[in-house]
């Protein structure tokens, strides 16, 4: 019934007093914008992850221990030739690298450090990290480097008091290598594999560490659904052979992914949560303007009442203002949230090395605005009907 | 002549702390269909409680007013906004006009109420505003109009849902002589059509208008002339 013409009367009210109004709306646009911020980062970041894992669908990586949520990995023990044999002829599986890896001690100019080194067939190495890799200086190892090897932008840089240089001799376990490639410091999703480790071929790992274990295979799979099953194939495998249950952990990628989707949704649960305290104090802001507005129009109401206005009429004006207030802070916060998002992401993606873009979805827009709306509306509720209480009389004298 | 206002045993009692002051007494009065009323007496002898009580805008403490037949007491909070809207027409003597709307949107705003379309209201109110002689100011707000006025969109806001009954509370009391005659000559000439007119008054002048004086004393209806 007077629908439009509460939006005029809100819109004249709201103009009346504009310094006001323009904090309320400030206040609802903060927390809005706190909170569209933080889901336009999050999924950025989770967009920029799954972006980088994508590469890795085809993969199922397959550990000789286990993953307990909170504590990390335990490794069991190490993998045996028939192990990498059985998992090759699994139905599905394309390819098999075995990769070893152990914590050795290296010494650089008669410093020692303990540093992670890793052996692996030089193809593979390549095939598994060329999209990941930035060369500093030099190249690949390859499979005739038997005292050559390639390190981390950690290892080179930050593990000893010295850089250290292409064509340095580093001593590993009491041989010495020359080092044959540096490594750029890697993008987030590699930089835990790529920017702590020495690099060698399997003949010279083996040699060097002493051993033929296997810690870890990478295992390519010809079709991406079957992922899960397959992976359950290797642990089934694997655990027979070793008569152990439990023994392996074979993760595809797309599991991984997931697990880092849920990941995500915690953080963006708890981080939305806080920010809703701003929005919180914008709903208390909302009340405070429209309870003063609701004292200062006394008068007002009186009239309106008087020209035969219902009390329910009176409510919905000071609804419709309280909705309208917090629609234009809902708009801003969008506005807002959406430029500091952009300005986090812009200064994440350069410090990360990685394309990070900051997302916000068309539903996450809308659904903001129509939570402040809501959130106004409710804060209105209470000096709403203080208003539409009054009695006529009362409110018609009061100056 | 059928009857327009009645009231029967009309009391109003204020509480003021502990103590009860008693404002109407009793009162009985009956008004008709196109009659003009003033009502006389001192500061705080009741007669604005009497008038706010006949324009639903105050409940009464016991007793009954019954306006075109209706008995207002048994109404609720929206039947009485209900009276209000359909049946009254105030005029203050503050003109209580609302200050953020210009005079055009202040005569149209009690049609908002009663559902009238925009451009009805809009049109019904230029034609008060017309009668009044201040379409030229139909624009202004308030504040840039004078006293005499004011009042008369005052006037044209409490004749916009065709109501029956104008009441007015001291209507000329802040207004200079020209303009206070100026508006009771436009009451008289909507009275002469059929409005019932009741008037609180201090000033004799416009008592002498009134087909009827009520004087009050003491929430009691002292005499009538």
């Amino acid at each position: 019934m007077i629908g439009m013409d509460g939006i005029v009367l809100a819109y004249r009210n709201i103009k009346e007093r504009k310094t006001r109004s323009l904090l309320t709306f400030l206040g609802i646009a903060v927390g809005i914008a706190a909170i569209i911020s933080l889901i336009a980062v999050g999924y950025g970041m989770q967009y920029a992850i799954t972006e980088e894992l994508v590469s890795f669908a085809d993969t199922i990586s397959v550990m000789p221990g286990k993953l307990i949520p909170g504590l990390g990995y335990v490794e069991l023990g190490a993998f045996t030739e028939r192990d990498i044999e059985d998992v090759r002829r699994i139905s599905g599986v394309k390819d098999v690298t075995p990769l070893m890896y152990k914590m050795v001690e290296v010494e650089y100019r008669g410093e020692r450090m303990p540093v992670q080194v890793m052996g692996a067939d030089p193809c593979d190495l390549e095939e598994w990290y060329e999209e990941y890799v930035v060369f500093q200086e030099g190249r690949w190892i390859r499979e005739r480097d038997y005292k050559g090897c390639m390190i981390g932008y950690n290892v080179a840089h930050e593990y000893f008091k010295n850089d250290i240089g292409l064509n340095d001799r580093i001593t590993i376990n009491e041989s010495e290598f020359v080092v044959v490639g540096i490594l750029e410091k890697a993008s987030m999703v590699a930089s835990s594999d790529l920017d702590p480790t020495i690099f060698l071929t399997t003949k010279s790992a083996q040699d060097v560490l002493g051993t033929d274990e296997v810690s870890m295979m990478m295992v390519k799979i010809r079709d991406i659904d079957r992922a899960e099953e397959i992976a359950e194939d290797i642990e089934e495998k694997i655990d027979e052979n070793h008569n152990l249950e439990g023994f392996t952990e074979a993760m595809s990628m797309s599991s991984m992914m997931e697990q880092i989707g849920t990941v995500f949704m915690i953080i963006q649960v708890v981080l939305v949560g806080i920010a809703s305290i701003a929005l919180v104090v914008g709903c208390i802001g909302i009340m405070n303007t429209m309870l003063m507005s609701v004292m200062e129009r006394t008068h007002e109401i009186g009239i309106m009442k008087a020209i035969g206005a219902t009390n329910r009429n009176i409510m919905f004006l000071f609804l419709v203002e309280a909705g309208m207030i917090s629609l234009i802070g809902g708009i801003l916060g969008c506005i807002l949230g959406t430029i500091v998002a952009k300005a986090i992401c812009t200064i994440a993606s350069a410090y990360m090395g990685m394309d990070m873009p900051a997302i916000v979805t068309p539903t996450v827009a809308i659904g903001s605005i129509l939570v402040a709306i809501l959130v106004g509306v409710v804060s209105g509720l209470y000096p709403a009907r203080k208003a539409a209480m009054m009695s006529p009389i009362e409110a018609v004298r009061y100056e | 002549m059928s009857t327009m206002i009645r009231t029967v045993e009309l009391t109003k009692t204020y509480r003021m702390g502990e103590i009860e002051v008693p404002v109407l007494r009793s009162v009985n009065l009956e008004i008709n269909k196109g009659d003009f009323v003033a009502i006389q007496g001192p500061s705080g002898s009741g007669k604005s409680t009497l008038l706010n009580m006949i324009g639903c805008l105050d409940h009464p403490t016991s007793g009954t007013v019954f306006i075109d037949g209706t008995d207002t007491s048994t109404l609720n909070d929206d039947g009485q906004a209900k009276i209000r809207r359909e049946k009254i027409g105030f005029i203050f003597q503050q003109f209580n006009l609302i200050h953020t709307l210009s005079a055009l949107e202040n005569v149209a705003f009690p049609m908002m109420f009663t559902g009238v379309a925009r451009e009805k209201r809009i049109e019904r109110a230029k034609e008060l505003l017309g009668t009044l002689g201040l379409l030229e100011r139909a624009r202004h707000k308030p504040s840039e109009l004078s006293g005499g006025e004011q009042q008369r969109v005052a006037i044209a806001r409490a004749l916009a849902n065709n109501p029956p009954v104008i009441l007015g509370d001291e209507p000329t009391g802040n207004l200079d002589t020209k303009s206070g005659k100026v508006m009771m000559d436009f009451l008289e000439k909507l009275n002469d059509k059929g409005e019932t007119l009741i008037i609180v008054t201090h000033d004799p002048e416009i008592a002498a208008r009134a087909h009827r004086i009520i004087t009050m004393r003491d929430g009691i209806l002292r005499d009538e002339k």
